[in-house]
């Protein structure tokens, strides 16, 4: 396929947009300059950030002409080259790898009692530390972290492996500074992800059961695919529903009518989440590499470029969603990008939807009737690349 | 050059020419045909380009896979037992051309 680059226009740069601002609050920034283009070179990141929402549909949609194979790709640096690092057809084989094991039949006959059991369990532990805890810190992201733990069958690891490895992997993969404690970290918890892995499969093999590494282990999948995606999932498999679980949470107690909405008709939980999502993507942006010169909606996009497909941005598009920095459960639906779009479409996506929306949300607010926001210590989002609650004190009675 | 024909309610139905081996799917979502949605790009995965075929095509519709199966239990609008499909598995060809779908009122 060849695209027409004749007419079209050069992208804008802006040299205002600064990391820390993003991190800070990245919506201001994205609404200033959804108002002169759908795509801009931002220096402070070194990329091309794709804004608009046809735009990063576009992107995400032709892996032909927009790669997701990055060079010197930082993920690639902290986690090994994963599946989402990877094109069709080699993205298409690892996949299928997966199987059915994040798929809703599985949730229904395994998974869905897992969460119901760590849920009770996490939730036990709040109400242990008392009004005041931390919503993240003591609920969303243990909870996140055992239920990835049991699904992908690290069993001798623990939530807190979990999490340590999730978080210094996902630190190098942001590591755009360069700075080398982050790598010494990132590889420590990669060479510990490794170990856990060759120990895994020979057991797992003689006790095959229904996890992720289980499946993976008969499989006849390069042992430095396995390595690669089991880092990229144990990434993705945590932040992503601790982050919807605790955007979806501050939303509610941010919003009395809203929490009503959903207090009155338990079927609207799905709603919070979903709406949860487009709100604030818990992935705001990942990369893609445009493999020739070409156009994306009007403007000229060099061959080679590295770009950012901003789905925080797009996810607040007011072309598509009225009202877009609103957290509304009732607004028209339109399809959101949270989870990506086209072969890279989130594998987790129906695991999130469950642990979080059917299972982690409904047991806390039943729970915790009078739940609420801590006055004194105000709750605070963070981040851009990934956003969620930094922390979330809460009280109930 | 296949003809897929999809039905949303009370306007004229969209009419597209498909390129051969593009699926329902790919064809609704290349010419903006509203109401597929197709998230996931065609992995039986998503559950938003649900379609209803029209009965005279039944029975030369391919096989429904275990992915499909478990997908299509989690529509968006409601499935029915006999014509509910996911578009991205149906490649219109001989006998199916031209395939007339009726497209769901809801896809998320």
């Amino acid at each position: 396929m060849t695209t027409d680059v004749t007419g079209a226009r050069p992208i804008p740069t802006d040299d205002q947009v600064t990391i820390p601002a993003l991190f800070d609050d990245p919506y201001p920034i994205y609404r200033r300059l959804r108002s002169h283009a759908p795509v801009h070179w931002i220096p402070a990141v070194n990329r091309y950030m794709v804004i608009g929402y046809h735009a990063c549909r576009t992107v995400e949609r032709d892996q032909e002409r927009f790669s997701a194979d990055e060079t010197n790709s930082l993920m690639k640096r902290s986690m090994g080259h994963s599946m989402l690092r990877k094109d069709d057809p080699e993205h298409a084989v690892e996949r299928a790898s997966y199987g059915g094991v994040l798929r809703p039949k599985a949730i229904k006959n395994h998974w869905r009692a897992v969460f119901d059991h760590n849920a009770r369990t996490y939730l036990d532990r709040l109400r242990e530390i008392g009004p005041g805890a931390d919503l993240i810190r003591d609920f969303a992201a243990p909870y996140a972290a055992e239920n990835l733990r049991v699904i992908m069958g690290f069993y001798e690891a623990t939530q807190q492996d979990m999490q340590r490895w999730s978080q210094t992997m996902i630190d190098g993969t942001g590591n755009y500074a360069d700075d080398p404690e982050v790598w010494r970290m990132a590889k420590e918890s990669s060479d510990e992800v490794d170990e856990a892995i060759d120990r895994a499969l020979p057991y797992l093999r003689s006790h095959p059961d229904d996890s992720l590494l289980s499946r993976l282990a008969d499989l006849p999948v390069p042992l430095e695919s396995i390595r690669a995606n089991m880092k990229m999932t144990i990434g993705g498999g945590l932040n992503e529903p601790r982050d919807a679980l605790g955007t979806t949470v501050w939303a509610l107690l941010s919003d009395p009518d809203q929490r009503a909405l959903v207090a009155a008709d338990p079927a609207r939980w799905s709603d919070a989440f979903e709406e949860s999502v487009r709100w604030v993507a818990p992935i705001g942006m990942y990369p893609r590499e445009a493999t020739r010169d070409t156009e994306l909606d009007g403007f000229h996009v060099p061959a080679g470029a590295r770009l950012g497909v901003v789905v925080g941005a797009a996810n607040r598009d007011p072309e598509v969603f009225t009202n877009p920095d609103r957290y509304d459960i009732d607004r028209p639906k339109q399809p959101h990008l949270a989870f990506g779009g086209g072969e890279h479409f989130c594998a987790g996506a129906w695991v999130a939807r469950s642990s979080v929306a059917q299972v982690a949300l409904p047991m806390l607010f039943d729970t915790l009737p009078r739940l609420r926001l801590d006055p004194e210590r105000p709750a605070r989002a963070g981040g851009w690349v990934f956003r969620g609650m930094r922390t979330l004190p809460v009280l109930w009675d | 050059m296949p003809r897929i024909i999809y039905h949303n309610g009370t306007a004229e139905p969209n009419v597209v020419e498909a390129a051969d081996g593009t699926s329902v799917m790919r064809a609704a979502v290349a010419n903006d045909v509203p109401g597929i949605v197709g998230e996931c790009g065609g992995q039986a995965m998503c559950a938003t380009c649900h379609v209803y075929v029209r009965a005279e095509h039944l029975d030369l519709l391919p096989e429904m896979s275990e992915d499909e199966e478990e997908m299509l239990e989690c529509t968006a609008a409601p499935r029915d037992e006999k014509r509910s499909r996911l578009s991205c598995q149906i490649v219109p060809g001989p006998g199916l051309d031209p395939i007339e779908v009726d497209v769901p009122a809801d896809q998320i």
